[in-house]
């Protein structure tokens, strides 16, 4: 195998290198620029005016050289998006040139092992830059493009600050493997996991996930890229089948070194309030239904009126500041900036800051400039206090639950207490503000991402560059549980956890770019290329009960424990290593045929010995009609028919799954996995088509897509042959994920003239989710948490549905006797749902009127289902006389019996549409004050100010990334989140 | 320039092709985990051997596996919805009246923890056991493979170094009985003879008495069919356990579950280990499952027993109720049933969470709904909670006692009519237990007294069976069909292996 890519490397190498060629009698060199910027254009035509076919383009630095036939006069460069220009030959060899931009600007779009520039795309991929994204907290990267990329959808998973989301990049791809995007930054795949250690203590539940990008910036970043189809991901191929996100960094532009600063401070408080009872509501439901002990007093009524979630809720703080330093000359450019955050969750005790500082640079070397070294250094602290709210918490409930169930008629305090706070030790009910005291939970995570990258122009047309990068990622936690707080299994003993992981990924990248103008107005652009990454994940846990002195941090003195109280692991992850071989061709005929071929074997360590290498193909065409002849339009200025089909695979599964491995437990030693040597990456097979268009002289612009994915060969830790060591063992299925969809994306310029600009744009995408050609038993997940739902699921994967649709019982409502009725008593269990919108859609539109800004954008999503979990056990009527309860459920015209079970059925489905307004912002550029402070800014920022649904929880976008405990994913289930902010900010920014 | 360019050109190339050349052969090395030829370096059998027992724990002393299996579906065990409370997706309602399907999630997991004791016990065999490791190994293989034979009649089964990616073949409840009695026969000289956590001398003969009596059920087991030979083997073993003078009826019949029942019981032949705090299964859902909120220890309040079995006791027999030291001095709480008025230490009586008294009643309901829902339910305290060590308590699991083996070899006799020497044999345990004598006996008081003595030790659905009793109506159970005296092969099971036929009426 290793041989065959090998011999198939030095034939495209060969291939590329003997097209070189020398005819004519003068060479005339220079330098293409922006002639607003002065930055480089990469592959601008030249051509010599009357001798057809002779010509050529600028390379990565925008240079060209050009040897031009005697008789030559005249130098046409062209670009597009920008004016042509034609340029009298002199005497002197050298020419420079500087192109004015046209009415659209052309950009460079970066797809992975380079950039082309965007009317040269073949397959489909979204570019966001830095203007256009959302403003506010934004404490990671992928929020910053929500709703602003058609069929992408980004859910936080949580309120909490700094946690993780969901990104589903045209719909749910895979069953048990990972549906998260790949993430690339400068060139760097990352690995998708964050280095924070989970914590699971006992029935408090785990805590969620942190979001690994929280590493990045979010204003050091210029621009996002969303690679969406396979023609466009094949490239990172085994990876590559979630869609890929690449993330571009800011760097330094030639020109006098600058400074820029911002600040920004802002207020966040709950956005939706699940409805419970107050204290008088409350009475007046005891009185309804004649609640009384033996004394004729109203059961549990101790007379208050307590709102338990105002005493856990506050108005969080955040503050932001970012500086920046850059520049740049002839031989390169720096960028070194420094930020820092400090966000204060809405729910006390949770808190997120966040410094980071990073380094880049790329410089020239050599007389000649052949040389190039980019450099990269980006280093992240964070430190997060998280509050006691998990996504699978016990009939105990996590701090959410605690605080709606709380009985609104009873203090929270009492001063007899030593604690200070109403304990009822030997009740199950739980104080939440006591929790919140008693808990004392603290991780911190440094990310340190380096990369360096040597380049050497071999010639005009060929560069090779290397890739080195290393990121490391150490988390460290340590969490405590007071022994006063009545929670079965830590009362009157405490408990503390210590836990730290390590995330180490090396990436070794080389490519070897061809670009080379052939004759007859022929663009090619070759690159092949090797990569090796690895990625390393260990850590160790250690959770101790049973102390004896706890007034100081019980995770500062395990000392005091007996061994019996304290259990201790640690685990290292079998090192993946991952070996490609890559190649891209791109030609261009005359810009009006565009073919893009792709391919990348992957070998992985994850993949049984008789898959070692999996190989993903890709083509692409796209056809410029407006470049046309018989296509003359003037009202038309873009047209642009693309069609896409490749390979791509997701090989998101866990290190050692093909392998026979053996797992130490105390004193012994038992068989964990069975080897499967056919182990193989899920593949997906995609076929896009798109349009793209631009009219009215770029007044209007946009495009259509239509796509499939087929998904195959589908992973899964499929039931084991029993008698086995372990219940399940990965494998490859049989049955098709089928994605299919349809995208567009408009933008209209209302108005434009020298003082006032309006433009809007939108995007919508409609979205199909199916399991197909299925035959196996359905895969049960969905688990759902709580009081008198153990073990009870709520989702099903069958040929036919959507994956992860909603398979309960159906309620019909309540009966005259107060008692739910179920379609068969609740014996039969049916389709009912699906979590998986079906539409998604975003408004973006911004305003300038002289200095003043205005903009908004909204978002939401369409056509699915979310499961209240919360309602359904956190809540129930049963509660009323000891805890509180939904207040829908009083009043109805039925009254609904205290004993009505809690059971899992659709009466807790509800519909998940809404609309978001997720961004308002007014801003005025103040210009510059003085002689030295420029570019003054002042702008003022509303963040998810209004949401329109029916979802009666605190947000219809929180995602509970809750597991079965078969480890199949669910997806759409709210279960007591950290609820979602309002936030309101001022932002100040200015430059020197 | 020119020469420059291909030199640059060649070296880089040559560079290239090094790196394309030097490439990883993408072995993936184990981490945290070791290989087998690394753990047979590492680890004589004694290691497997004792994961192997740990594989025991799951199973054995969850409240959601075996136990819930043989207790949930027979009339001494309820898990009643309480109103908000217990739903669980009806989980247990349907074990209480005979309505699973082959998805039920515990019957599920139950035949694959089982399953897994076979494959671990296997598996001792390849780390060049000791005789005796070899011995316990294939004498907890076989112990899983009765238990899997009594629930699903069917038990898919590998020897030693089969590819577990190929699906077993398929032994028949007659062929695993065989196999269990040729195995024993192989194997009594090396076990061990004792202690009772290991897989020893006795708790063999037990295993085969267990074989001995119910061949005759799983034959047939709508009308079984008990042939004097079976039983005659049954009375021979049983008169060698006793012979052998290694144990007595416990002078306290609460010792033989208490926290040091290792130490202090006089009955115990086969247990399952829990070194408290330490490591250990769920021992302690055993009281948690009854215990109200505001008991202490703080419980579920979830399981209870029903009208018929607790209406078998007469008052002052100490299998009924009884203060147990370290517990009712300590909590307040009593052993054995506990019906009425609860107290705390100190003799207040307790409240539940609605202000009623804490006062158990004999009636329940499958699903309760009034506003008595935390009440209704006799609740059973077999194990003496350990209040000293928790999570994993210090209690041992216990598997075969001696009075199981006295109980065994009475209705063996009775069944091949002898009735007065069971009669004699049931007295003898009864007045040990402080009950009044029986003055004649039929077979129906040999399962009523094994409800009195064995109550929630997980034999009950067998011995219902073998009575020719599970199918009868009970509280909230109609008479269920015959389909029932065998679980449904579980449907993932039957997915992946086609050797496996699913049981009729399913």
């Amino acid at each position: 195998m290793k041989r065959a890519f090998t011999k198939w490397t030095f034939l495209l190498v060969i291939m590329f290198l003997t097209t070189a060629s020398l005819f004519g009698q003068r060479v005339i060199s220079g330098t293409v620029t922006d002639a607003e910027s002065g930055e480089s254009l990469v592959g601008a035509n030249v051509l010599v005016r009357g001798f057809d076919g002779i010509g050529t383009s600028t390379d990565f630095d925008g240079n060209y050289s050009l040897e031009v036939p005697q008789g030559a006069q005249t130098l046409l460069f062209t670009f597009i998006g920008y004016a042509d220009k034609e340029v009298a030959l002199s005497v002197s060899n050298l020419l420079n040139v500087s192109l004015e931009s046209g009415t659209q600007l052309e950009e460079l779009v970066v797809i992975g092992y380079g950039s082309v520039r965007k009317s040269d795309l073949t397959g489909s991929v979204s570019t966001v830059r830095g203007e256009d994204f959302n403003v506010g907290i934004m404490p990671s990267p992928d929020q910053l493009i929500q709703g602003k990329v058609a069929g992408v959808q980004v859910i936080n998973n949580s309120g909490a600050p700094g946690a993780g989301t969901t990104v589903r990049i045209r719909g749910n791809n895979s069953i048990r493997a990972g549906n998260q995007p790949l993430y690339v930054v400068d060139g760097v795949p990352l690995d998708g996991r964050s280095g924070r250690p989970g914590l699971n203590s006992g029935d408090l539940g785990a805590s969620a996930d942190a979001n690994p990008l929280n590493f990045i910036n979010p204003a050091d970043i210029e621009s996002m890229e969303v690679l969406k189809d396979a023609s466009a991901t094949a490239i990172y191929g085994s990876r590559g089948a979630n869609g890929v996100i690449i993330i571009n960094t800011k760097k330094g532009k030639t020109g006098e070194p600058k400074i820029d600063f911002s600040t920004s401070v802002g207020a966040s408080n709950i956005l939706k309030r699940y409805d419970v009872l107050d204290g008088n509501q409350y009475r007046s439901a005891l009185e309804q239904y004649n609640l009384r002990d033996d004394n004729g007093n109203l059961l549990g009524d101790e007379g208050g009126n307590v709102d338990a979630m105002d005493a856990i809720l506050r108005t969080g703080i955040t503050q932001n500041y970012n500086f920046s330093i850059s520049g740049g000359n002839s031989n390169g450019n720096y960028r070194l900036s420094a930020g820092y955050m400090d966000q204060e969750g809405i729910i006390i005790g949770s808190n997120f800051k966040k410094y980071t500082a990073s380094l880049n640079g790329s410089y020239k070397f050599l007389k000649s400039k052949r040389l190039g070294v980019d450099f990269n250094l980006m280093t992240a602290h964070t430190d997060e206090q998280l509050a006691p709210i998990t996504s699978n918490a016990g009939f105990q409930g996590s701090l959410i639950g605690q605080a709606l169930q709380w009985n609104p008629t009873i203090s929270l305090l009492n001063a007899n207490d030593p604690t200070g706070f109403r304990i009822d030790r030997g009740s199950t009910t739980v104080n939440p503000l006591a929790m919140s005291n008693a808990y004392n939970d603290n991780a911190n995570v440094t990310t340190i991402l380096g990369s360096i990258s040597p380049s050497f122009k071999i010639s005009n047309n060929l560069e090779y560059r290397m890739i080195y990068s290393l990121n490391s990622s150490m988390g460290n936690r340590r969490s405590s549980v007071q022994p006063w707080i009545n929670i079965q299994g830590i009362q009157d003993r405490g408990l503390a956890n210590l836990a730290s992981n390590q995330l180490i990924t090396q990436q070794f990248t080389h490519t070897l770019n061809y670009n080379k103008r052939l004759g007859g107005g022929v663009n090619f652009n070759g690159v092949i290329g090797y990569e090796y990454m690895s990625f390393a994940n260990r850590g160790f846990g250690l959770t101790a009960q049973d102390f004896i002195f706890t007034d100081i941090d019980m995770t500062d003195a395990l000392n005091q424990i007996e061994r019996s109280g304290s259990t201790i692991n640690s685990f290292r992850d079998p090192l993946i290593e991952l070996q490609s071989y890559f190649a891209r061709t791109n030609f261009n005929i005359r810009n009006k045929y565009l073919i893009t071929a792709t391919v990348r074997a992957d070998g992985s360590s994850k993949f049984g010995e008789n898959n070692k290498y999996g190989i993903f193909p890709s083509v692409a065409a796209a056809w410029n009609i407006q470049e046309e002849s018989f296509f003359a339009s003037n009202f038309i200025d873009q047209l642009k028919f693309r069609a896409g089909w490749g390979q791509v695979g997701n090989q998101e599964f866990p290190a050692g799954a093909a392998q026979e491995r053996f797992a130490f437990s105390p004193g012994g030693v038992s068989l964990v996995n069975v080897a499967n040597p056919n182990l193989q990456w899920e593949s997906q097979n995609t076929v896009n088509l798109g349009l793209d268009f631009a009219f009215n002289n770029y007044k209007w612009f946009g495009s259509i897509e239509v796509f499939r994915q087929v998904t195959t060969n589908l992973l899964f830790n499929f039931e084991a042959i029993q008698p086995a060591p372990a219940t399940r063992f990965f494998d490859n299925l049989d049955g098709e994920i089928i994605n299919t969809g349809l995208e567009i994306d408009l933008n209209y310029m209302l108005a434009e003239n020298s003082r006032f600009r309006w433009s809007i744009g939108g995007n919508l995408a409609f979205l199909k989710n199916e399991l197909q050609n299925y035959f196996g038993p359905a895969v049960e997940t969905g688990a759902l948490f709580g009081q008198g739902l153990t073990g009870a699921l709520s989702q099903r994967l069958e040929n036919g549905q959507p994956l992860n649709s909603f398979y309960l019982r159906e309620h019909l409502g309540i009966g005259e006797n107060g008692q739910s009725i179920l379609t068969d008593d609740g014996d039969s269990f049916f389709h009912l749902g699906q979590p998986n919108p079906t539409v998604l859609m975003g408004v973006t539109s911004n305003m300038s009127y002289d200095n003043l800004t205005f903009g908004f954008s909204f978002n939401g999503a369409f056509g699915h289902q979310i499961y209240n979990n919360t309602a359904n056990s956190v809540l129930p009527i049963g509660n009323l006389g000891t805890r509180n309860i939904d207040a829908n459920l009083i009043g109805g015209s039925v009254q609904e019996a205290r004993s009505n079970a809690i059971r899992a059925s659709s009466r807790y489905l509800e519909s998940g549409n809404f609309v978001r307004l997720a961004n308002v912002s007014l801003g005025y550029n103040f210009g510059s004050i003085g002689e030295d402070i420029k570019n003054v800014r002042l702008s003022l920022i509303g963040q998810n100010l209004l949401l329109f649904t029916n979802y009666s929880g605190f947000d219809p976008e929180v995602n509970t990334v809750n597991v079965s405990a078969d480890g199949v994913p669910s997806f759409g289930i709210e279960y007591i989140p950290f609820p979602s902010a309002r936030t309101v900010m001022l932002g100040l920014n200015f430059s020197f | 320039m020119k020469n420059n360019n291909y030199f640059y050109k060649t070296l880089l190339l040559t560079a290239f092709a090094l790196l394309v050349g030097a490439c990883t052969k993408l072995e993936e090395k184990l981490g945290s985990d070791i290989s087998r030829e690394q753990a047979q370096d590492l680890f004589d059998a004694s290691a497997l051997l004792q994961a192997a027992y740990d594989a025991l724990q799951l199973p054995l002393q969850d409240q959601s596996r075996y136990w819930a299996a043989q207790q949930h579906t027979s009339d001494e065990t309820m898990g009643p919805t309480r109103g908000p409370d217990w739903d669980d997706n009806g989980i247990w309602r349907v074990l209480h009246n005979h309505t699973w399907d082959a998805e039920h999630d515990f019957l599920t997991a139950t035949f694959n923890d089982l399953s897994r004791i076979v494959f671990s016990t296997t598996n001792v065999l390849q780390f060049n056991p000791t005789p005796s490791q070899a011995a316990q190994a294939r004498l907890l293989r076989a112990f899983a493979v009765l238990a899997l034979a009594d629930g699903w009649n069917q038990v898919p089964f590998r020897e030693a170094g089969e590819n577990l990616l190929d699906a077993p073949r398929v032994l028949s409840s007659a062929e695993a009985l065989d196999y269990i009695v040729s195995e024993i026969e192989d194997i009594m000289e090396d076990l061990p003879e004792g202690p009772a956590h290991l897989g020893n001398k006795d708790a063999a003969k037990v295993m085969l008495m267990k074989v001995y009596l119910n061949r005759g059920t799983f034959s047939n087991r709508q009308s079984p069919e008990f042939s004097s030979q079976d039983m005659q083997q049954v009375v021979s073993i049983a008169d060698e356990i006793i012979n052998s003078g290694k144990y007595a009826l416990a002078s306290n019949y609460y010792d033989n579950f208490s926290r040091n029942n290792s130490d202090i019981s006089t009955e115990l032949i086969f247990t399952n280990q829990n070194l408290g705090g330490n490591r250990g299964g769920n021992i302690q859902s055993r009281w948690f499952c009854g215990l109200h909120y505001n008991q202490r220890p703080s419980g579920w309040n979830g399981f209870c027993t029903i009208a018929e079995v607790y209406d078998l006791f007469e008052e002052g027999d100490v299998r009924f109720s009884a203060e147990y030291e370290g517990v009712t001095d300590v909590s307040g709480l009593r052993v054995g049933f506990l019906a009425g008025q609860q107290f705390d230490e100190e003799g207040n009586a307790l409240k539940d969470r609605n202000g009623l008294n804490l006062s158990f009643t004999k009636d329940v309901k499958l699903t309760e709904l009034g506003t008595n829902l935390e009440i209704t339910g006799v609740r059973v305290m077999k194990y003496p909670p350990d209040l000293i060590t928790q999570d994993p308590a210090n209690n041992d699991l216990v598997i075969y006692r001696y009075a199981d083996v006295l109980l065994m070899k009475a209705e063996a006799m009775a069944r091949t009519g002898d009735f007065g020497s069971a009669l004699a044999i049931v007295n003898e345990i009864r007045s040990a237990r402080n009950a009044s004598n029986l003055s004649n006996l039929e077979l129906d008081d040999l399962i009523d007294e094994r409800a009195r003595e064995l109550y929630w030790e997980g034999h009950r659905r067998t011995d219902l069976i073998r009575f020719g009793k599970f199918l009868q109506p009970w509280s909230e159970k109609p008479a269920s069909g015959p389909e029932r005296l065998i679980f449904p092969i579980p449907a993932r099971a039957l997915a992946v292996n086609p050797n496996l036929t699913q049981n009729p009426g399913y």
